[in-house]
Order: C-alpha cells, then sequence, then structure tokens
C-alpha cells in the first residue's frame, strides 16, 4: 500500500472563510442631502469572519429589504439542498 | 420662433434624460452648452439657461417627493406574497395610481402657472417620470448609502467524502461567496463556509430580521 500525502481535509482554503458572528440591524433612512423625505428602510448586517490562520475581520454591508427578500430565499434553498445531500 | 422650438417633444425627452443622467446618476460632462447644442442648437444661450433650470428644477422636485411613497410601494410588493392582509393595506396605501395622480396634478398645476410649462411639456414629463421613476429612485437610495452594499451572491454545496486520515463521514458544506461594494468603487468578494448546522442557525436569525420588518411596514407612521 503506497503511502500517499493526502492533504487534511479539514485545511480551510485560503478563500473561504467561517462565519463567526451574524449582528444585524433594520433602519431607516429618512433624509438625505441628496433627498429630503428618503424613508426608507434597510437591514445592516456586521459579519465577523476567521480566516484560516484564525484572524477575524469585520465586514458590514446593507441590503435594501427586496435584497434582503432574495438574501433569505437563498439561504432557505442552500439549505433545502445541504439536507438532501 | 424660439418659444415653438422650447416646446418640441423629441428634444424635451432627450433633455430630461440628460438632466436624470447628470442629478441621479452621477454621469459626469453633463453641461449646459452641451445640452443647448445637441437638443436646442435654434435656442440662444439666454433662454435655454432659464428654460433648462426649470426643467431641473421640476426633476428635482420629484426626487425629493416622489421618492418615499415609491420605496414604500416596492417594499410592500417585495414583501406580498405569503404575507397576512395587514400588509396588504399598506399596499392599497402606496399604491401607484396615487403616485401618478398626485404627479398629473402637479404638472397641470405648472401648466397654469405664469412662465410655467405647456401641456405638450407636461405630456412629455409625465411620459418620461413613469418610464424612469424607478431607475431614479434605486440611484438616490444606492448614493445615500455609505457602506458596502450587497451586489450579488452566488453559492454551492459540496460533499465532503471519507478518508481513512480523517473521521468525518460525509459531512456536506455550503460555500457562499457574496458581492459586496461601496458605491462607484469595484466589488469585493467574501467567501464563506457554512455546514449545515451553521445554515439552520443564519436562517433562524434571517427568520427574526423578517419578523422585524413586518412588523415596521404594519406600523402606521
Amino acid at each position: 500500500m503506497e503511502a500517499s500525502s493526502e492533504p487534511p481535509l479539514d485545511a480551510k482554503s485560503d478563500v473561504t472563510n467561517q462565519l463567526v458572528d451574524f449582528q444585524w440591524k433594520l433602519g431607516m433612512a429618512v433624509s438625505s442631502d441628496t433627498c429630503r423625505s428618503l424613508k426608507y428602510p434597510y437591514v445592516a448586517v456586521m459579519l465577523k469572519v476567521a480566516d484560516h490562520s484564525g484572524q477575524v475581520k469585520t465586514k458590514c454591508f446593507e441590503m435594501t429589504i427586496p435584497q434582503f427578500q432574495n438574501f433569505y430565499r437563498q439561504f432557505k434553498e442552500i439549505a433545502a439542498v445541504i439536507e438532501t445531500v | 420662433m424660439a418659444a415653438g422650438e422650447l416646446e418640441g417633444g423629441k428634444p424635451l425627452s432627450g433633455l430630461l434624460n440628460a438632466l436624470a443622467q447628470d442629478t441621479f446618476h452621477g454621469y459626469p460632462g453633463i453641461t449646459e452648452e452641451l445640452l443647448r447644442s445637441q437638443l436646442y442648437p435654434e435656442v440662444p444661450p439666454e433662454e435655454f439657461r432659464p428654460f433648462l433650470a426649470k426643467m431641473r428644477g421640476i426633476l428635482k422636485r420629484w426626487g425629493f417627493a416622489m421618492l418615499p411613497r415609491l420605496i414604500l410601494n416596492s417594499c410592500a410588493q417585495a414583501i406580498h406574497p405569503p404575507w397576512p392582509s395587514k400588509v396588504l393595506g399598506l399596499q392599497s396605501i402606496a399604491s401607484a395610481d396615487m403616485d401618478f395622480n398626485q404627479l398629473e396634478a402637479f404638472l397641470t398645476a405648472q401648466t397654469k402657472k405664469q412662465g410655467g410649462i405647456t401641456s405638450d411639456q407636461a405630456a412629455v414629463i409625465s411620459k418620461f417620470w413613469k418610464s424612469h421613476k424607478t431607475k431614479i429612485r434605486e440611484s438616490l437610495m444606492n448614493q445615500s448609502r455609505w457602506n458596502s452594499g450587497l451586489r450579488g451572491l452566488s453559492w454551492r454545496v459540496d460533499g465532503k467524502s471519507q478518508s481513512r486520515h480523517s473521521a468525518q463521514i460525509h459531512t456536506p458544506v455550503a460555500i457562499i461567496e457574496l458581492e459586496l461594494g461601496k458605491y462607484g468603487q469595484e466589488s469585493e468578494f467574501l467567501c464563506l463556509e457554512f455546514d449545515e448546522v451553521k445554515v439552520n442557525q443564519i436562517l433562524k436569525t434571517l427568520s427574526e430580521v423578517e419578523e422585524s420588518i413586518s412588523t415596521l411596514i404594519s406600523q402606521p407612521n
């Protein structure tokens, strides 16, 4: 039997990160210098992600409500697929 | 006669388009002289200037006034499918008809004013707004967001297979790539790995967010 040097399966590639924390807030933009009466709701997300070395970084982004709906829908799809694998 | 020149439909449509590019979408290089020479070459500059200012003012005023109702309307539309009737109440309040009625009323008032617009011009402006409002609304929203926005999301699910070196058997993993970007800047890609447990944790969190959204939308304010 030849000794094979298999890469350990648990190694996370340099590219993918692990999600450590997911924080969110629902905000309402009221007014701005370009538009006095904005009034649109948005979802702001703060992610804490750890790379392969364990270093933790923070990523923030915002979504409009339709974007959030799509985000949620995609996660439901992922859950459905991952269940069947 | 110059006044007749300013009333034409086609150049006005082009003018509104260019003004929207400049005012809402941040397109550079749109000067008064460029607009005049391209669209209204017969009109002298001193006559074109106040005309341009008038059209620009009308367009900007919509950005201010029309936006909130349009946003609420599109939110209601996005949430509409499986949601209870109390949310649909919002939709009827913020229905598109109300936008257009207000728009027509506003334009009619403008045509009656001294030094206002003609009814032909009003028709062109109305047509322009109906076809462009969504794009303009999105632009205004994007410009006021200074955080990164979510530009795209793609994913795949991998099944890990057994190895004699690892105790793990068949643990599927979801790889999700988020495309993030600030207004006017290049995208940044963030790649995340989730196992089934994590996916379900996130789902639970997202359902809390959705709960919050429906509470917000159903509260009249």
